[in-house]
């Protein structure tokens, strides 16, 4: 291994003073002179036709500066990828809680005031909520002009409420079940589920003199944001400016342009800058939540335990709208036939239109469905075989020069020794008390790739600025940022500040997500501390008339070569006359060849009279490259791994006539530090990792498999499996009554 | 509506302001007194986020309103640290790295600091069941036990 100074140490985040001490601002936190509250009025229905909007006694209201309807926003749609959002509804609502007007007002009290005397009549429609009513070929269309949508990948053939399908697979299906001496067919569903990140939607928009659109928003991907914006509203990219703020957690649900284009237009009428924060209510039913998901899985293995077939079908109910994912359908979905050498696979996933609250991005946004799924389903073939799951994944796990099941292959694959090092720290096999079980689940997350600036200003105090155009969501890709300079200039952490750029500053950041944070930030980081070292000892060779190719950077001061001759670094930078500063543009789409395995064994007890599950212990074991801080890796594995306990357990957004009923987390659980039992972790070194440090991502495979871990887990201690998520008392005593039937 | 003046201590200092009969404590805080500390996150008492002291308890100052604050003594997250440096448990949290969005952290940080005004040598179980009224995403929570932990020995050792 290589010695680093700063790299692989438990350095305190660069935000954290800001943080600990209240004063870092996050969109919410910001005041303008003369700014306006935005409010929306949403609607009551799933489905239904607006007859008439009346606004006239909300224009009347003194304090009121804006009053804006469908017919102010006519014709604009926006998305990631997907243009088909409207700000505002025009002739009908296609969910509840869809905006259909909004107001700006001088204080909260007036807006809401405002919104409630507007006067909407409707007419209700029919609704489907159901993904599998809404496929039908009679259903009617949510959609009838999807064909004419920018961003739709491909045109339908015919126009139904499918709107985007994706496949994956190898080999010939039919030959693969003909080898097979069994063949299994399940079906799983998994819930519409919140991100619960505690900073609901916010954003701030302002057109200032110059006509310069300047934005604050709780947004991880400003500059996509910007090109999302622009598009919509149909101006100049340069005419927006994102500008940085915290943003008070993500985990995929932070990406989507959500009341921005909207507030623009309240901005626009009112000539005032306008802040619009969601109320919890508002981001639990009408935000972009995990698309909840049906899976079908039918699969066939040999007597001595050979994967033969696999042939998956994932129906992701989309909601109304598709415009919140970036990619149109969900990629992850193809982890439901996992890193395993089945030789005879097709996956199929597709996204369905419905009258429901429309889904967005979610930590590894398709895999905990399909990996619930799938791992689900290996447990149950390996014990109707006999075989014990432990045994049956790694007959059946990727080894190397081996392709997975979707036709991905890796170098350096730790697949087996990942499980193998979780299956010794959970101590499987041992011993276990009566209605106590067991169970594993693996996932496989690859680092995503894009593009990003790092800039490096030394300062005259000896200290240096570092200035990135990510916006940390809470994942450390500040801390990253600082570690990588920090470790190339021979610096300890305190002397680098992070200061993130605004989006004039350079020409595109991918934003946070995918887990590329990592990837994509320490590369670029390198580089501009490189670039920005390579000036340093330029100077340092002016000032004292040294060759330039023979200094070396150690201990704040440039020696001559190997010899005791030195000059101090603050003094090259203080009398060099000109700004010493190394920027650098990292554009990484690579398609790797690493992964990251991740192996997960949940310890349950389940009291079989009231089908409570009591979690008893959690291992998460990960192959890793180079950590470049082992206490924010740990914080990304725990968090992880504590929301998948939520997505397994607990967590369901209930949605009862097109309505979410539970809207407050008193009602939507999640987990709290009492809930959380014993979480041990290991990390299984792999060599093959991505730039100057060897890295892996960690953020996204750290909750994929919870679920499945659980669920099979229960299976283990009880007997009975729950094919749908959340696992709760009440499913696992019905499974139990008719397992005794 | 005619406005109330309200009489107060945050943080030590006495303060005077008007506020709307309906107002919050967390808006008076945050849109009168410029405060912004105190987070909003659900706004109806269930996520902790705008946890602050009062009297010596903690309440979640989305529940209260400003008008309550007459006479109380109120320390807010901007209090905690003082001109000698960070409080222990701010310390602890940083070492610990028991923060990342940091919107939870102001709310985690005032409930612990009531946790171990009361109890100065809490058991893992008790900062467990103390703690369950803040809600964290992002960190899973065993960093922040550990950090209290740390931040109550740390205060011990320095008595």
């Amino acid at each position: 291994m290589i010695s680093y100074n700063v790299i692989g140490q438990p350095i305190v985040r660069s935000d954290g003073f800001e943080k600990v001490t209240g004063r870092a601002q996050y969109t919410g936190d910001l005041k303008l002179p003369g700014m306006l509250w935005g409010k929306v009025l949403r609607s009551p229905f799933a489905h239904a036709r607006i007859i008439r909007v009346d606004t006239s006694r909300a224009v009347g209201l003194p304090g009121v500066h804006a009053v804006l309807t469908g017919d102010d926003t006519r014709g604009v749609r926006y998305g990631r990828r997907l243009f088909d959002v409207p700000p505002l509804a025009e002739e009908r609502v296609l969910f509840a809680g869809e905006r259909v007007a909004a107001v700006a007002a001088e204080s909260m009290e007036i807006a809401q005031n405002a919104i409630d005397l507007i006067e909407v009549e409707y007419d209700p429609l029919p609704a489907i909520a159901d993904p599998l009513e809404s496929m039908k070929g009679d259903a009617f269309l949510l959609h009838p002009d999807v064909n004419d949508y920018v961003g739709l990948p491909k045109k339908l053939e015919k126009v139904s409420n499918v709107f985007v399908t994706n496949t994956w697979g190898k080999g010939e299906l039919d030959t693969g079940f003909a080898q097979a001496d069994h063949i299994l067919e399940r079906t799983y569903t998994t819930p519409l589920v919140h991100q619960a990140y505690l900073e609901p939607h916010s954003c701030v928009v302002f057109i200032d003199e110059d006509q310069r659109i300047q934005i604050w928003a709780a947004n991880k991907a400003p500059f996509a944001l910007r090109q999302q914006l622009a598009a919509a509203i149909g101006v100049d990219e340069d005419r927006i400016r994102l500008n940085p703020t915290y943003i008070g957690g993500d985990f995929g649900g932070k990406g989507s342009p959500m009341d921005v284009p909207l507030v623009y237009f309240l901005a626009l009428h009112s000539k005032r800058p306008v802040r619009m924060v969601m109320d919890y209510v508002e981001e639990f039913t009408a935000a972009n939540p995990r698309h909840p998901s049906v899976t079908t899985v039918r699969s066939g293995v040999l007597n001595d335990g050979t994967l033969t077939a696999w042939e998956a079908r994932i129906i992701f109910n989309s909601g109304a709208y598709g415009g919140f994912k970036p990619g149109v359908n969900l990629g992850g979905a193809r982890d439901v036939a996992g890193p395993y050498k089945i030789p005879h696979t097709f996956v199929e996933a597709i996204q369905v239109y419905t009258n429901s609250v429309p889904g967005g991005h979610m930590r590894g946004p398709g895999e905990p469905q399909g990996i619930f799924a799938g791992e689900s389903h290996l447990d149950e073939i390996a014990r109707i075989l006999g075989i014990d799951p432990l045994e049956f994944r790694l007959k059946n796990l990727v080894g190397e020069g081996d392709v997975t099941a979707t036709g991905s292959l890796y170098r350096d694959v730790k697949a087996k020794e990942t499980l193998e090092a979780a299956s010794m720290a959970a101590r499987y096999g041992s011993p276990l008390a009566m209605n106590v079980g067991r169970g594993m689940a693996m996932g496989a997350r690859a680092p995503g790739g894009g593009e990003t600036h790092v800039g490096v200003i030394f300062q005259k105090d000896g200290t240096v600025v570092a200035r990135t155009p990510i916006l940390d969501q809470g994942t450390g890709t500040y801390t990253t940022v600082n570690q990588v300079v920090a470790e190339e200039l021979g610096l300890s952490s305190d002397k680098v500040q992070i200061i993130p750029w605004n989006t004039d500053a350079v020409s595109f950041d991918t934003g946070i997500g995918g887990s590329r944070g990592t990837r994509v930030a320490s590369q670029a980081a390198y580089a501009a501390a490189q670039n920005a070292k390579q000036e340093l000892l330029r100077a340092a060779s002016e000032i004292r008339g040294w060759d330039p190719s023979n200094l070396v950077l150690k201990d704040n001061k440039v020696y001559k070569g190997n010899t005791e001759d030195y000059i101090d670094f603050d003094f090259v930078v203080q009398n060099c006359g000109f700004d010493i500063q190394g920027t650098s543009g990292i554009e990484d789409r690579e398609q790797l060849t690493v992964t990251a395995f991740c192996a997960q064994i949940a310890e349950v007890a389940v009291d079989v009279e009231t089908g409570q599950i009591k979690l008893l212990r959690f291992t998460s074991a990960h192959d890793v490259g180079q950590v470049l801080n082992p206490i924010g890796h740990q914080g990304q594995i725990n968090g992880g791994v504590v929301q998948g306990i939520g997505y397994a357990l607990m967590e369901e957004l209930e949605v009862e006539d097109g309505r979410v009923s539970n809207v407050t987390f008193g009602d939507y659980k999640i987990p709290t530090m009492a809930d959380i039992p014993e979480l041990r972790t290991v990390l299984v070194q792999s060599k093959n990792g991505v730039g100057p440090y060897n890295i892996k991502g960690i953020g996204e495979n750290t909750n994929t498999a919870v679920a499945a871990a659980i669920a099979n887990a229960v299976e283990d201690a009880i007997g009975v499996r729950v094919y749908s998520l959340p696992i709760t008392a009440e499913k696992v005593l019905a499974a139990l009554r008719e397992s005794n039937v | 509506m005619a406005k109330l003046h309200v009489e107060t201590t945050i943080n030590g200092e006495s303060t005077e302001i008007l506020v709307d009969p309906q107002q919050s404590l967390l808006e008076t805080l945050r849109d009168g007194l410029m405060l912004t500390g105190a987070k909003e996150g659900c706004n109806d008492g269930n996520c902790g986020a705008c946890t602050v002291i009062m009297d010596g308890r903690t309440v979640n100052s989305c529940l209260v309103l400003g008008a309550e604050a007459q006479d109380a003594d109120i320390t807010t997250i901007e209090g905690l640290a003082t001109p000698r440096g960070l409080h222990p448990l701010q310390q602890a949290f940083l070492e610990n790295a028991a923060l990342q969005c940091g919107i939870c952290t102001p709310g985690f940080l005032i409930s612990s600091k009531s946790l171990l005004d009361s109890n100065p040598n809490p058991s893992e179980e008790e900062v467990r069941f103390w703690l369950a009224g803040n809600l964290c995403r992002c960190t899973g929570y065993d960093k922040i036990v550990r950090a209290v932990l740390d931040a109550a020995k740390e205060m011990k050792a320095g008595n």
